[in-house]
């Protein structure tokens, strides 16, 4: 069998390979066919019929979305008796469809309207009386309007194929067909909201969005989620400086169309009522608003004061600032504040992973490499709660590649249902349960290793070890928390290493340490609540604190100030595989400034000269100073992703090894932040079985 | 220079009975008007009259039980060429009921500092809700004061309407679904 087949449409030669689908191999040559339920990627359905073509020497029309190309075909797309059939189609499906377009949430971006205009009759022909039904509301944020749906199943594959849940399927027959939720009259399911953004109509509508305002009046902004460390691109529609919704059908982005709840809905806390929006001073034990002067004032004050009499200054970093930002905080510790005590909430042993695969440039994972390799082996981690976007291109994977999924953890986990094979172990076993795996792993051609917070330190080397002695080419990935942990880890916000990993002369004291450190006198919290979990131990520290809400530690703070989230700042941040991606500013909310700008603000105020606070100005500084960050620009101004390069080199062990302790946030929870969004705490819970009384 | 004389010439009978009846004819039209009714306005004295298809100050309909025509589609705004119209759509519920649709213009506003009467915003209306009205006095002090509102545009609620029509609170209860 030849390598391509020839094959003559509308008069136009075209190749394909074989087992080419003809809607695809057609798109080549510049020639549309109109169709509704083939969707690329998702399982064949050939329900809506309006991909008909005629076909030479077939005596009937052909449905394009199932035909494979055969050598010498010869179609026609552009015929009478094509356009016939496509009005056809059109008539039929609105047989029931309402005509009310004007307050249907897809109008304007709606298939069935484009298709309609360009294919259909122009008028109806229909007089009887349409069939009604009453529009359900099936969860939080996903509406059911039946009479609007045209039957494709593209929500029932996304969901089944797509997200492994088998949340929606189809009851009854022919007009009375209807797409039914798992649970008879709601959803118990991801909230991913996939299916409203696949739907091709207007049938399934999204409730944050529902009837708030029409595509074309938005502004669109494509930025980066802020939310877990898998480095989504949502592209938010903005109207009067406010988010109004979330998605990527526009498929930019290293997740593709691809968002879970948190990218798509959870934008909602940027208008929280409980948003800081002034600076707040403590005076008479009480925390109050004070205008920006007197707060960067206050804050200068003691801080110098601190500082020449020799006190104790304990940092502690963000993981959801940019990459600018987490540079600029531990230079302004390291050069003005003079300590190394600065730190992070840290959730995976990157530092570790980087030191053992140090010299190697092919051993770090990227997210693509979940999708495009032949095995994945999961450690320790519920990877469709806690990365998503890694769950979904795995999904993917064996859909698409037959790839082999391997998985190692405490409880059962969606990915079992994909597995080749799943081991389970007590804690302690992560990795003796490992060698139940060597024989099938050392089959594998290629092996990808995503590993959680269970393995660390000592553990992280062993399993490279166990990598290494499978005799196959294997990359690594460890799973980290949020939007920024990994940029956190590469910006230096550690006691003991600085940026790029490289060693400070003299370690200072983790995050564990200066809580538990009785003499601290200075505490700066960024975009961070160690004290939602853990107690400062000194008396009287004078706690600084910048964040979005009045945190616990907020509460305990001397100053805190009204900081900008992550899609109100543009900048940089590394997702888990170190990819680096652009943030753009949709909205401002009014008395917030970016971290960037705070810092700033208060360098100046210290007399402290740290050079331009502008994210694009100290990218270059980072490009030219941070191992691995001399990534190309042209990727990253294009809305690309850039993967870092591996180092190479050792990277120093801590002085005292501290255990890691990530979040395990669920698909529901984010965080502190997760607790201001409206849409998280409404929708109904379904977490993974390994998260079960948690 | 040369002087000329004026010469006196005798008219004929025909030009003497051409121009009384020029005279005649037009003094017939100026009593022919004179017996017609008026057609100057005497604005502001009196109202002006206009032509049913004049483009004045829009009007936002309400259907025959009071409820506003708008459904908050945005056509108008989209169909505007000066980018005058702002929208600000909301949901109807059975407990507030506004427009007959599944929604309503919670903000409606025109900016007739920038509008041009073009009536296309009319046009567009798949509800028939906005209108040209026959307002026309629409100068102001400043151009904020011509930011029209919706209240500023409404129709008045037709005789024997009920509005606003409110579902019993018994009935409400469901909140809408």
């Amino acid at each position: 069998m030849s390598d391509i087949v020839h094959l003559t449409v509308d008069g136009k030669a075209i190749e394909a390979p074989p087992g080419t689908l003809l809607i695809n191999a057609v798109k080549r040559a510049g020639i549309e066919i109109p169709a509704f339920c083939y969707y690329d990627g998702l399982k064949l359905q050939a329900a809506c019929r309006m991909c008909l073509v005629e076909v030479e020497k077939t005596p009937k029309l052909q449905v394009a979305c199932t035909l494979p190309v055969a050598e010498g075909m010869v179609v026609h797309t552009d015929t009478p008796t094509v356009h016939e059939a496509r009005k056809g189609m059109v008539e039929f499906l609105l047989t029931n469809h309402p005509l009310d377009c004007p307050v249907c949430d897809k109008g304007g971006e709606c298939e069935l309207q484009d298709m309609t205009f360009r294919y259909g009759f122009g008028e109806s022909r229909f007089l009887e009386q349409k069939q009604h039904i009453d529009e359900k509301q099936w969860s939080a944020v996903v509406y059911f309007d039946r009479p609007r749906c045209i039957n494709c199943y593209r929500c029932i594959r996304v969901c089944d194929e797509g997200m492994g849940l088998t949340a929606l399927g189809i009851t009854n027959r022919g007009v009375l067909a209807e797409i039914i939720p798992n649970e008879h009259d709601h959803l118990n399911c991801d909230e991913c909201g996939m299916c409203i953004d696949i739907c091709p109509v207007g049938a399934l509508t999204s409730g944050m969005y529902r009837y708030k305002t029409r595509p074309w009046e938005m502004k669109h902004v494509g930025t980066i989620c802020t939310h877990c460390s898998n480095g989504c691109k949502t592209t938010l529609g903005v109207r009067n400086d406010e988010i109004i919704r979330g998605n990527n059908r526009d498929r930019s982005g290293l997740n593709g169309e691809f968002l879970c709840i948190k990218g798509r809905y959870a934008f909602d806390f940027t208008h929280h009522a409980e948003r800081l929006q002034s600076p707040l001073v403590r005076r008479n034990g009480k925390l109050e608003a004070a205008s920006w002067s007197e707060a960067l004032a206050e804050v200068a004050k003691n801080w110098t004061a601190i500082k020449q009499r020799g006190g104790r200054f304990g940092v502690i970093g963000s993981t959801r600032t940019t990459n600018e930002e987490n540079f600029f905080l531990q230079k302004f510790a390291r050069q003005v504040l003079g300590t190394n005590n600065i730190d992070h909430h840290r959730s995976g042993d990157v530092p570790t992973l980087l030191d053992a695969l140090s010299g190697r440039t092919d051993a770090l994972a990227t997210t693509a490499d979940f999708y495009e390799r032949k095995a994945v082996l999961i450690v320790g981690a519920d990877l469709s709660q806690e990365q998503p976007f890694l769950a979904w291109q795995v999904r993917a994977n064996v859909r698409h590649h037959n790839a082999h999924i391997y998985v190692a953890t405490p409880g059962p986990v969606r990915e079992d249902r994909v597995a080749a094979a799943s081991v389970r172990y007590q804690e302690g076993g992560e990795l003796a349960s490992l060698e139940n795996l060597r024989e099938k792993l050392r089959a594998e051609p290629e092996l990808v290793v995503a590993f959680g917070d269970a393995i660390q330190g000592d553990a992280v080397r062993q399993l490279v070890n166990f990598g290494d002695s499978l005799g196959v080419p294997v990359k690594y990935v460890a799973l980290l928390d949020y939007s920024n942990s990994r940029g956190a880890l590469d910006m230096g916000l550690l006691p003991h290493l600085g940026p790029g990993y490289h060693a400070v002369d003299t370690p200072g004291m983790s995050l564990a340490a200066m809580l538990a450190d009785e003499s601290l006198d200075a505490l700066w919290v960024v975009g961070a609540n160690p004290l939602g979990r853990h107690v400062l131990a000194a008396s009287k520290p004078f706690v600084v604190v910048q964040d979005l809400f009045l945190t616990d530690t907020a509460e305990h703070a001397a100053v805190v100030f009204p900081a900008a989230s992550a899609y109100e700042k543009s900048g940089t941040v590394t997702n888990l595989c170190g990819e680096v991606q652009r943030l753009e500013a949709a909205i401002k909310v009014a008395g917030t400034k970016p971290d960037l700008e705070i810092f700033g603000l208060l360098a100046r105020e210290m007399g402290a000269n740290l050079g331009i606070w502008q994210a694009s100005k100290i990218f270059e500084e980072i490009r030219g100073s941070v191992r691995g960050y001399n990534i190309p620009l042209p990727i990253l101004t294009t809305g690309g992703a850039a993967q870092t390069a591996a180092l190479n080199g050792h990277v120093p062990a801590p002085p005292r090894a501290e255990r890691i302790q990530a979040a395990h946030n669920t698909l529901f929870t984010s965080g502190s932040l997760g607790q201001f969004s409206r849409t998280l705490q409404v929708v109904l819970e379904a977490p993974g079985a390994l998260y079960q009384g948690r | 220079m040369k002087r000329t004389t004026l010469e006196f010439r005798m008219p004929k009978v025909n030009e003497v009975l051409g121009s009384a009846a020029a005279i005649v004819k037009g003094m017939s039209v100026t009593f022919r008007e004179m017996m017609q009714p008026t057609i100057t306005d005497l604005y502001p004295d009196a109202p002006p009259e206009f032509e049913e298809r004049y483009r004045g100050k829009h009007v936002l309909q309400r259907d025959e039980n009071g409820l506003e025509k708008c459904v908050a589609c945005f056509l108008c705004a989209a169909a505007c060429p000066a980018n005058c119209i702002y929208i600000e759509a909301a949901e109807n519920t059975d407990a507030k009921r506004i427009s007959g649709g599944e929604r309503y213009a919670e903000v409606y506003n025109i900016d007739y500092s920038r509008c041009i009467f073009c009536g296309y915003c009319v046009e567009a209306c798949p509800t028939d809700a906005i209108t040209h009205g026959h307002g026309f006095e629409l100068a102001g002090y400043s151009t904020s004061d011509l930011v029209m509102r919706k209240e500023d545009m409404l129709a008045p609620v037709p005789e024997g309407a009920h509005f606003p029509l409110l579902v019993p609170t018994a009935v409400a209860g469901g909140g809408g679904h």
